[in-house]
């Protein structure tokens, strides 16, 4: 008796045992699904911050994301321009930067040959926006070399040796006339046998087989020296004639469009919405029949006709067209299923007290309706920000009408070929901020979205 | 009285649809008539149509672009929606559970669908460069294929010997149970981590360096740059459909399971005779979400550009746009519109097919 009661609890123990590992195991497939989906967004916001985001190996802990370098960076930006978020090198400003090199004592240490180039950050349109050097404007340039302390260590082949080691500091200040300067390049080169084993800032490069140190900014600021590749979207996508922005304006005429479009969705969606699910009137089942036909066929058979009416009323190229085109046959559905979920007595009541259609939609229906209206709200914004083929049919030209992802497309083309992937990510990043920030608020109508059970029926 | 309240209800009803018909009309149904209409005619967007019959049909027949965008698009469709169906429906199973925290995971799996195809496709055009983050994880792939290989004999080998040890005890154990599963997993994690350790199953290689974007590779039905898409697409909806597919899951009544088990079901009967039916209505829903979705494949082939040739990535979508746009050269509307009503008549007839053999799966049961 007793020895069947053991082995009964054994079993018991084996069967729990069991739910407990099939939990766990189920937990560790959600995490790995949700490391892959975040790994690739992480992976790609940390390239988005890199110098090189294809450098070979890809580096998790970087220049930009180590928290010294950031106090440095906000110190150099307030000693060249009194700015410690945007740095550079301002009229009053001067800079202090160091390079120590070491090298064994039998070999010796020779002054590295120090220089501010006139070099331009970055490919494409980097030549016609950056016309000011910091060279040009560099006033009392001073390098001083500073002794250290000889210390011994092995070398590359092993042998024990002493080495010596030097600082040299450089300091110039701003000439007092012409402009600020966003960015102060350094090189430094020194002959192959000595090493540079420390720096203000750790260089941005190697060139020449590792014997020249070289940095983009010697005086970046926190955020020029973190978020630069995010500096350059707006500084490089400008409108030559005028000197705008032009990712300002894509970011303007994107939020113009998904506005526009909320409006119309609103209005389109919740009168239909309103009819199909509680008035009766011949054509109704017609109606709906070719509404479920407009949600099956591509937007890429009905463009060419669109075009043609929307270049037939003079609208190409402005954001009216986009805004116009969108069919919103699924918030129809979704307002229609939502309306006839609402108790029909309700309404009655009204109707009976002599209240007509409209009274009874605008004060009785809608103020009803919250979450469905936020829904397709969300809906409707979102797909008009993430809208690519429309803007790309109907504003072709000039670049300042773009939308942000027709924009998008368009730094691909003047970067993505001389591999400046920087600049692109970043701008790919700030792309999508806007609907992040939806996401993050309003996620619980986009999560239980009944779009899916929408376009079943 | 009646009959005036009954016209007062059209007339309202009318009046209400009105806006939407508005739009519905004329930037939909009118397109639609004239793209047929474009279908028969030879017109260049400036000067007047010219009626041409079936000549458009005929030349695109005859266009090798065209042959090559159909096959693409087919193929894409067909891959994209199997694979993502089968994976999504797999993890769903996987996860189904009533657990906390449910709701931080749906987040993170939603993410990546509310980001726009632009975003989205220049990342992946990033992670796909040849120097990319893919190559590099196939390079350290290919130089721990001997750890992996490792890995997998002592899951198999740990789960062997306890499934034979629990068989002696106990008669209902398995061969898949989740609790030997799981030891195994640990058991080999640890022999993995020491084997790296002492450097066994590690191999140094050359880096990995395929070129993914810029090619006229064809692997299988595909291109390399589209098999590329297909990545994309499927790492975008996954998440997405497997929330759909654990809703499904979660709506079955466990009464049904009890009684199957007590009736002596093995689990893959449970799953055959339960479960796969019951989800049917979602695998509707995900099917022909998959099949337009992946018809009109528009935004990442546009985005692509001159980062691939055209060969590589052109699809049905693409090329109606591409003939209507040409760039540099002359529109040909007709031939884009009949590209664009065939792609329409295929949607419309793989949506039906597969509701046509669904249907005729579920009266067998």
């Amino acid at each position: 008796m007793t020895e069947l009661t053991a082995k009964a609890r054994a079993e018991q123990a084996a069967v729990r045992r069991r739910q407990w590992s099939a939990i766990l195991l189920m937990y560790g497939v959600l995490l790995s699904v949700a490391t892959i989906l975040l790994g690739t967004f992480l992976f790609s916001l940390l390239a988005s911050i890199k110098r090189d985001p294809l450098e070979q190996p890809f580096r998790l802990w970087f220049e930009q994301i180590q928290p010294t370098n950031w106090v440095v960076a906000w110190q150099q930006g307030r000693a060249g321009a009194n700015d410690a978020f945007w740095g550079g090198l301002a009229p009053g400003g001067s800079v202090v930067f160091d390079v120590t090199y070491a090298a064994p004592v039998a070999v010796g240490l020779e002054e590295p040959d120090i220089q501010i180039p006139r070099r331009r950050p970055g490919t494409g349109m980097a030549a016609v926006v950056y016309q000011d050097f910091a060279a040009d404007h560099v006033a009392d340039l001073e390098i001083r070399r500073i002794d250290d302390e000889r210390f011994t260590a092995e070398d590359a082949d092993g042998l024990m040796q002493e080495w010596e080691k030097a600082t040299w500091r450089i300091a110039f200040r701003h000439d007092g006339e012409g402009p600020r300067l966003e960015r102060v390049p350094l090189t430094s080169a020194a002959p192959r046998e000595q090493f540079l084993v420390d720096a203000t800032l750790p260089p941005s490069l190697m060139e020449r087989r590792g014997r020249q140190a070289s940095w983009d900014n010697i005086s970046p600021g926190v955020l020029g020296y973190v978020l630069n590749n995010y500096r350059r979207v707006f500084k490089e996508s400008i409108d030559l004639n005028t000197g705008d922005s032009l990712f300002l304006s894509w970011t303007r005429n994107s939020f113009f469009i998904a506005l526009g479009r909320v409006l119309l969705t609103l209005t389109l969606a919740t009168t239909a919405g309103y009819a199909l699910a509680r008035l009766k009137f011949p054509g109704s089942r017609a109606l709906f029949m070719l509404l479920l036909l407009s949600m099956m066929i591509p937007v890429q058979v009905t463009f060419i006709s669109n075009y043609l009416v929307i270049r037939d009323i003079n609208l190409l190229n402005t954001p009216w067209a986009v805004i116009m085109v969108a069919i919103v046959s699924a918030q129809v559905l979704i307002m229609k299923q939502f309306f006839q979920s609402i108790p029909r007595e309700v309404e009655e009541a009204a109707l009976m007290d002599g209240a007509g259609y409209w009274t009874t939609y605008w004060h009785i229906i809608l103020p009803m309706s919250k979450p469905a209206l936020i829904t397709i709200t969300i809906m409707a914004f979102q797909g008009a920000w993430n809208d690519f083929f429309w803007p790309l049919v109907l504003i072709s030209s000039p670049s300042n009408a773009f939308t942000l992802p027709v924009g998008l497309l368009s730094l691909r083309n003047a970067y993505g070929g001389a591999g400046d992937w920087s600049l692109i990510l970043a701008g790919a990043f700030m792309s999508t901020i806007p609907v992040l920030i939806m996401f993050i608020v309003f996620q619980r109508y986009i999560v239980d979205n009944p779009i899916a059970s929408g376009s079943k029926e | 009285m009646n009959l005036s309240m009954h016209n007062r209800e059209r007339l309202a009803g009318w009046l209400f649809v009105t806006p939407f018909c508005v739009s519905l009309f004329v930037f939909f149904l009118y397109a639609l008539g004239r793209t047929l209409i474009f279908s028969f005619q030879s017109y260049d967007l400036f000067n007047d149509p010219v009626w041409v019959g079936l000549r458009n049909y005929l030349s695109l027949l005859t266009d090798p672009l065209f042959t090559l965008a159909f096959r693409h698009s087919m193929a894409f469709a067909i891959i994209v929606t199997a694979l993502q169906t089968v994976l999504a429906l797999l993890l769903a199973l996987a996860a189904n559970r009533k657990v906390r925290g449910q709701s931080v995971f749906r987040t993170i799996f939603y993410f990546p669908s509310i980001l726009s195809s632009a975003a989205m496709t220049l990342i992946f055009i990033w992670v796909f460069q040849r120097r990319g983050i893919i190559n590099q994880g196939l390079t350290w792939l290919s130089a721990h294929v001997g750890l992996l290989l490792i890995f997998c004999a002592v899951v198999a080998l740990v789960m062997l010997v306890l499934f034979l040890n629990g068989r002696r005890r106990y008669d209902w154990v398995r061969w898949y149970d989740p609790f030997h599963f799981a030891c195994a997993l640990a058991i080999a994690l640890v022999v993995a981590v020491i084997c790296a350790g002492y450097g066994i199953g590690v191999r140094s290689v050359e880096a990995v360096s395929i070129t993914w974007m810029n090619t006229r590779q064809v692997w299988g039905p595909l291109p390399r740059t589209l098999w590329a898409i297909v990545v994309m697409n499927i790492f975008t909806t996954i998440p997405t459909l497997m929330l759909l597919y654990l809703a499904g899951l979660q709506s079955i009544p466990d009464s049904l399971y009890e009684a199957a088990k007590l009736e002596g079901a093995s689990p893959w009967q449970r799953l055959r005779f339960i479960t796969w039916p019951r989800l049917m209505p979602v695998t509707f829903t995900v099917v022909t979400l998959g099949i337009i979705g992946t018809l009109q494949m528009f935004d990442q082939v546009a985005l692509l550009g001159d980062a691939a040739p055209l060969q590589s990535r052109i699809t049905l979508a693409f090329y109606t746009y591409y003939n209507a746009f040409p760039p540099g050269g002359t529109p040909r509307i007709g031939m884009a519109s009949a590209a664009a009503l065939i792609l329409a008549l295929v949607t419309l007839v793989m949506v039906l097919l597969q509701r046509w053999v669904g249907v005729s799966e579920t009266t067998n049961d």
